[in-house]
C-alpha cells in the first residue's frame, strides 16, 4: 500500500466521519426540541419529523463521497490503485469540501430546524416556512459535494 | 455550541404549551360573562379536553422538568421564598400554624422551614435566604416590630434577585431583578412618603438599584409625596409617577406590564432559559387576570374598569 493511497483513504473517511457527526449533532438537536414539543402534543409528530431529518442528509453527502472516492480509488474493486503521494494528497483535498461543509452546515441546520420546530409548536400552519428555512442551509453543503465529487472524478489516477 | 442552543426541548414545549394560554379575546369574553360556570367554560375550551388546570406550581414542576439543571429560574422564586420565611417566623412568633400563609412554588422546603428556623439551623436553608433569616428572626424576637422585619425581608430578597442574576450573568434575569426593584422601591418610597415614615425605616424598606439610586430616593421619599413624584419624574419614571399618583391599581398594573414587557422580548429566542422564565411569567399574568376578572365581578365592578385593569398578555 502506498502513501498516496493511505491519504486518498483518510480523506474518504474524513468525507464520511465529519460529515456525519455534524449531522448527528444536528439531527441530535432538532430531535431534542421535536421531543418537547410531541410531549405537549404528540398530533405534531410528523410535521416535526421532517424538520428533524434535514440535517441528516449532510452524513449522506459524505457517505456518497466517500463510496465514490474508494470506488475510484479501487478499494471497493478490490484492486486498489498505486497512487503516488500528490494524487494522494489531491483525493484528501477533494474529500475536504464536503467534510467541512458538512460538519458545519449540518450543525447550522440543526440550529435553524430546531427554531422551526417552534413555529411548528406554536402555527402548525406554517410549518413550511420552518422547513423552508432550514432547506436554505442545505444549498451549501449540496454545492459543496458537487466540487468534491468534480474533484474526485478529476484527479488523474 | 451547547450554550448557544440549551435546553431546546424545553422551549419547544413551551412554544407548544402557549398555545393554551388565554388570549386577548378570551379575557373579553371572560369580562362578559355573567357566572364563574361561563367563565370555567371559556377558560376549558382554550385549554383543551383533559387538560389540567393551570396553576403556577404546575407550570414550575413542568418547567423544571424540562430544565433541571437551569439554577437561574429560581430567581423567579425568591419573591415567595422571602414571603415565605417573613410568614413562618411571624406564625411561628404568634404561635400559629404557617402552612395557610405560605405561596407555592417556592424554593424552600415548607414542611422543615418552621422546625430550622426554631432551631436556628441556617445553614440548612438556601445560600441565598440564610442570612435573611437569621437577621428578620432577631429582629422580629426584638422588637416584635412585623412591618420593619417585612422591609428588611423585601430588601434582601430583591438584593438576592440582584447578586444572582449577576452572579448567572443572565441579561434576562438581570434586567428582571432590576424591574422588580424598581417597582417595589418606588411602591415603598411612594408608602412610606405617604405615611411619612422616619429616615431609619425608609433606608431598611428602600433596596436601590442601577436604574434608581437609593440615597436619592430615600431623601426624595423624606422629602413629601410631591418631592418625590418629582424625583421619579427625573429619573426617568414620568408615567410610573404620573400612575402612582391617580391610583396603585394603575401603577401595579404599569409593574405588571413593564415585566411582561421583557417576557415579551424572549418569543423570538428559540433556545436557552429566557423563553422559559417568559412562560413562567405569562402564566403568572394570566392566574392575575383570572383573579382580577373573578374579585371584580364578584364585587360588580363594571366591564369597563375591569378592561382597564387587565395586564398585558404574552400571546
Amino acid at each position: 500500500m502506498t502513501n498516496g493511497l493511505v491519504l486518498a483513504i483518510l480523506g474518504a473517511a474524513l468525507a464520511a466521519l465529519l460529515a456525519g457527526i455534524g449531522s448527528a449533532k444536528g439531527v441530535g438537536l432538532v430531535g431534542e426540541a421535536a421531543a418537547g414539543v410531541v410531549s405537549v402534543d404528540p398530533s405534531k409528530f410528523s410535521k416535526v419529523l421532517i424538520l428533524q431529518l434535514l440535517p441528516g442528509t449532510q452524513g449522506l453527502y459524505g457517505l456518497l463521497a466517500a463510496i465514490l472516492m474508494l470506488s475510484r480509488i479501487g478499494v471497493i474493486g478490490g484492486s486498489p490503485a498505486e497512487l503516488t503521494a500528490a494524487q494522494g494528497m489531491m483525493f484528501l483535498i477533494a474529500a475536504l469540501p464536503i467534510a467541512v461543509v458538512g460538519l458545519i452546515s449540518a450543525v447550522f441546520q440543526g440550529r435553524t430546524a430546531a427554531a422551526g420546530v417552534g413555529i411548528t409548536a406554536k402555527k402548525p400552519e406554517h410549518n413550511g416556512k420552518g422547513i423552508i428555512m432550514a432547506a436554505m442551509v442545505e444549498t451549501y453543503a449540496i454545492l459543496a459535494l458537487l466540487i468534491s465529487i468534480l474533484l474526485i472524478y478529476n484527479i488523474k489516477i | 455550541m451547547m450554550s448557544t442552543t440549551r435546553y431546546a426541548d424545553a422551549v419547544a414545549a413551551v412554544r407548544a404549551m402557549e398555545n393554551f394560554l388565554l388570549r386577548r379575546s378570551d379575557l373579553e369574553q371572560l369580562i362578559n360573562t355573567e357566572s364563574e360556570s361561563e367563565r370555567s367554560n371559556i377558560i376549558a375550551s382554550r385549554r383543551g379536553t383533559g387538560a389540567e388546570e393551570l396553576s403556577l406550581e404546575s407550570v414550575w414542576e413542568l418547567i423544571r422538568g424540562y430544565a433541571p439543571d437551569c439554577d437561574e429560574l429560581r430567581i423567579l422564586l425568591y419573591r415567595n421564598d422571602f414571603h415565605n420565611l417573613k410568614a413562618a417566623l411571624k406564625s411561628m412568633i404568634a404561635g400559629r400554624e404557617p402552612h395557610g400563609c405560605y405561596v407555592r412554588p417556592t424554593g424552600l422546603d415548607l414542611d422543615t422551614l418552621c422546625p430550622v428556623l426554631a432551631a436556628k439551623e441556617y445553614e440548612k436553608l438556601p445560600q441565598y435566604i440564610r442570612s435573611t433569616a437569621e437577621e428578620t428572626y432577631e429582629l422580629l424576637t426584638r422588637t416584635l416590630d412585623g412591618q420593619l422585619a417585612d422591609s428588611l425581608a423585601d430588601t434582601a430578597c430583591m438584593r438576592a434577585m440582584q447578586r444572582d442574576a449577576d452572579r448567572y450573568g443572565s441579561s434576562f434575569m438581570k434586567r428582571f431583578a432590576q424591574l422588580t426593584t424598581v417597582c417595589a422601591d418606588i411602591k415603598t418610597a411612594y408608602r412610606c412618603s405617604i405615611m411619612k415614615k422616619p429616615l431609619s425605616f425608609i433606608e431598611t424598606a428602600v433596596c436601590g438599584s442601577s436604574e434608581l439610586d437609593r440615597d436619592q430616593l430615600v431623601r426624595a421619599s423624606l422629602g413629601g409625596t410631591a418631592v418625590l413624584l418629582g424625583f421619579l419624574e427625573s429619573a426617568g419614571y414620568g408615567q410610573a409617577a404620573g400612575l402612582l399618583a391617580e391610583s396603585p391599581a394603575k401603577f401595579e398594573k404599569w409593574c405588571d406590564d413593564a415585566i411582561m414587557e421583557l417576557a415579551c422580548t424572549a418569543r423570538m429566542q428559540p433556545f436557552g432559559a429566557e423563553p422559559l422564565a417568559a412562560y413562567y411569567i405569562a402564566a403568572e399574568t394570566e392566574l392575575k387576570n383570572l383573579r382580577i376578572i373573578s374579585v371584580c365581578k364578584e364585587a360588580g365592578i363594571d366591564r369597563d374598569t375591569i378592561t382597564e385593569r387587565m395586564r398585558t398578555l404574552y400571546v
